[in-house]
């Protein structure tokens, strides 16, 4: 009788172990891309619009039969934008989760923060949204960028040339920029637009930091008030942007407003009111831009979300796609063979500009992919027109 | 601009802020000066009384006061219920202060993280449309909404004294600050008055969170600001509640001055240095008594 009991609890125990086994043998089939972003706290409604993007390529993509036979899954965590979380949840993608590649980070603080594990566990990051140029080049214009690190958006020298280009072709030569101290990504904004706006002959005629959090300006608007700008540069996030719009006009400031695309957001518009209105805003991609590629996500997405994608949208779903053709240009789910092909990529056509990765720099190169600037009109952001990213 | 309208501008700009700071600042003094210790849920009593004010504004369309109202008495319900759930059984334990002040930082986080769970972490504006903004005198701005704060932070004030002097809560209120072991001896029901206490704390708080919210944005860490008004308590001397709210009023002209003529980024820092010189050459502030533990 004993010598039964313990055969059947052999055998009970043979078939969990087999049954365990099974399950992950089918998940194998799958292949794994993880995300890492704001879902909740300050940058949540960017991090929701890259969920969003991203989500949509994903559909596309398994639709169209997947990669190499196979369907992809993308796992998302919610980080807060908060450095010290981003690096759980990354770590957590790579050793638990086990995917090959990873999408992170809007803020360039939080890519900056988790640089190091990318090149620690040798799995290709991209990047759909930081803009600081050091996010891909520890030193740059070394030629010596990040194995690990990829992006598909213009850098900040793209954003802020671009925008001191338009603002000096506009007639403003008098400029006050006003930066973020805690964000590299407004230190990178406000150092590529003052100096493509003083070679263009413009003059920075005041600089005022605060710090992002705040919500009372007044003190440092009151000195740009006195230095009589003729124009107003916003290189930081869009609370601080809106609340910063709202009381310059209380002060009295009537001056053109104009910003990076930190600015882009509904939440501007619905916190800054009317004091918005006729704000320029550079950024990287526009759901009314003309082109096909553009207006069928845009149909798409407005049908799954009523609102129209905005340009993290559109570049978390490039983003997306970059691994997915890296992926089958590699003919491999394995992590160095996808960053070597993402390293080649040629020409690839994105709702969001068409990416060709430059070897040395690890971001996209700016004579195929341009810049769009925006208007606040009528309380929201409208398209004007598409410049070059060089 | 003249040096001087700048000056004049940078003082409005500070006794605008200072007005918030002051406000915010009253009750809070209120708790000190009763119990003793610093109620750092204070800054949740106002969030929740921007939000309750929202709400009311946005989805059943009141008017301004009928909204501030709502939100002062939602802000008092909160306090209250804290009272009764966090203080009160410590209150019967006869527990030291630093127990109250660890348990009202855990009351702070909890109503922090429920408010970002259930209300979600987006920043929200107020609907209010006033017939006049901004009052402009020649180059100087200043803003309607700041004028009432301050204007009700003095009315505040003077009814707040006014209740202590001369009201039968009032005069319960002031035994069981000065020692609340006799006042019960005497037949006071501490209970009773330290529910009072929280009552009113939370009405000024939440009128403070609703004109805060107006004036920027509503969210659910806006409470955060409490560390802010515990340096105003302090400046201004805690255990009074004038003092506090003239600590308020400094408060936000310093920060403003070195935010105006020194820098934006040492604005924090001077805050904090001025709190340390304070604590070291006058530790019961402009205004206050002396007391050791101020935790």
């Amino acid at each position: 009788m004993r010598r039964m009991r313990y055969l059947v609890l052999t055998v009970v125990v043979l078939i969990m172990v087999m049954a365990l086994g099974v399950p992950a043998a089918s998940k194998a089939k799958e292949i794994k891309i993880g995300w890492s972003g704001p879902l909740s706290g300050d940058g949540a409604a960017w991090g929701q619009m890259e969920q969003w993007g991203v989500q949509a390529a994903e559909k596309e993509i398994n639709d169209a039969g997947g990669v190499l036979g196979r369907p992809i899954k993308v796992i998302f965590y919610d980080d807060r934008a908060d450095k010290l979380e981003v690096v759980n949840s990354v770590k957590r993608l790579i050793t638990r989760d086990k995917v090959v590649a990873v999408l992170t980070h809007a803020y360039s603080s939080c890519c900056l923060a988790v640089a190091p594990l990318a090149e620690q566990y040798k799995v290709p990051f991209v990047s759909a949204m930081a803009t600081h140029p050091t996010v891909t080049e520890p030193t740059p214009g070394s030629g010596k960028p990040r194995p690990n690190f990829f992006r598909v958006v213009l850098t900040a020298v793209a954003e802020g040339g671009s925008l001191a280009t338009y603002v000096r072709e506009r007639g403003f030569g008098k400029a006050a920029v006003i930066y973020d101290i805690s964000q590299d990504y407004s230190l990178g904004i406000r150092d590529s637009f003052t100096k493509k706006f003083n070679s263009l002959g413009g003059k920075i005629v005041v600089e005022e930091s605060i710090k992002g959090g705040e919500e009372e300006f007044r003190a440092v608007l009151t000195r740009i008030k006195a230095a009589n700008p003729d124009v107003i540069i916003f290189t930081v996030y869009y609370k601080e942007a809106a609340l910063l719009m709202k009381q310059a006009r209380a002060l009295g400031l009537d001056q053109q407003f104009a910003g990076g695309n930190g600015l882009e957001s509904e939440v501007l518009t619905q916190l800054a009111g009317p004091a918005a209105e006729g704000a320029y805003v550079t950024t990287h991609f526009s759901p009314e831009d003309p082109r096909p590629i553009v207006q069928e996500f845009r149909d798409r997405f407005k049908a799954e979300h009523k609102i129209d994608p905005d340009s993290n949208a559109g570049k978390a779903h490039d983003a997306l796609y970059l691994v997915a053709d890296a992926i089958r240009r590699a003919k491999s789910d394995d992590s160095k063979a996808i960053r070597d092909a993402i390293e080649k990529t040629t020409k690839l056509d994105g709702v969001a500009g068409t990416i060709t990765m430059n070897l040395k720099t690890h971001n996209p190169s700016g004579s195929d992919m341009p810049m769009v600037i925006l208007q606040v009109k009528d309380g929201a952001l409208h398209y004007v027109k598409s410049v070059s990213g060089e | 601009m003249a040096q001087f309208g700048l000056f004049i501008q940078q003082m409005v700009n500070g006794l605008s802020i200072g007005g918030v700071y002051g406000l915010s600042a009253i009750g809070y003094a209120l708790i000190y000066s009763v119990f003793g210790f610093s109620n750092f849920v204070h800054g949740e009593f106002t969030m929740v009384g921007a939000f309750v004010a929202l709400f009311t504004a946005s989805s059943l369309n009141a008017p301004f006061a009928v909204s501030v109202l709502a939100g002062m008495a939602g802000a008092a319900i909160t306090a209250v219920l804290v009272e009764r759930v966090a203080y009160s059984p410590l209150q019967n334990r006869r527990a030291p202060s630093l127990y109250f002040f660890v348990s009202a930082m855990g009351m702070s986080i909890l109503l922090q993280n429920l408010g970002i769970v259930t209300l979600g972490a987006t920043f929200r504006t107020f609907p209010l449309k006033l017939p006049i903004e901004t009052i402009r005198f020649g180059n100087i701005s200043v803003g309607a909404i700041d004028i009432l704060t301050f204007f009700l932070s003095i009315c505040g004030v003077f009814l707040l004294e006014a209740i202590l002097k001369y009201t039968r809560t009032g005069r319960a209120i002031r035994a069981v600050a000065y020692d609340s072991y006799a006042a019960s001896l005497m037949g006071i029901n501490i209970s009773r008055t330290s529910m009072a206490v929280f009552l009113l704390a939370g009405l000024l708080a939440g009128l403070s969170g609703v004109l805060r919210g107006v004036s920027y944005t509503i969210y659910p860490t806006m409470g955060s600001i409490v560390i802010k008004i515990w340096v105003c308590a302090i400046l201004g001397g805690l255990g009074s509640v004038s003092g506090a709210f003239v600590g308020g009023i400094l408060l936000g002209v310093i920060e403003t001055l070195v935010s105006g003529y020194i820098s934006s980024s040492y604005r924090d820092v001077f805050t904090f240095v001025l709190l340390i010189a304070v604590l070291l050459i006058r530790p019961a502030g402009l205004m206050g008594k002396t007391v050791e533990e101020k935790a």
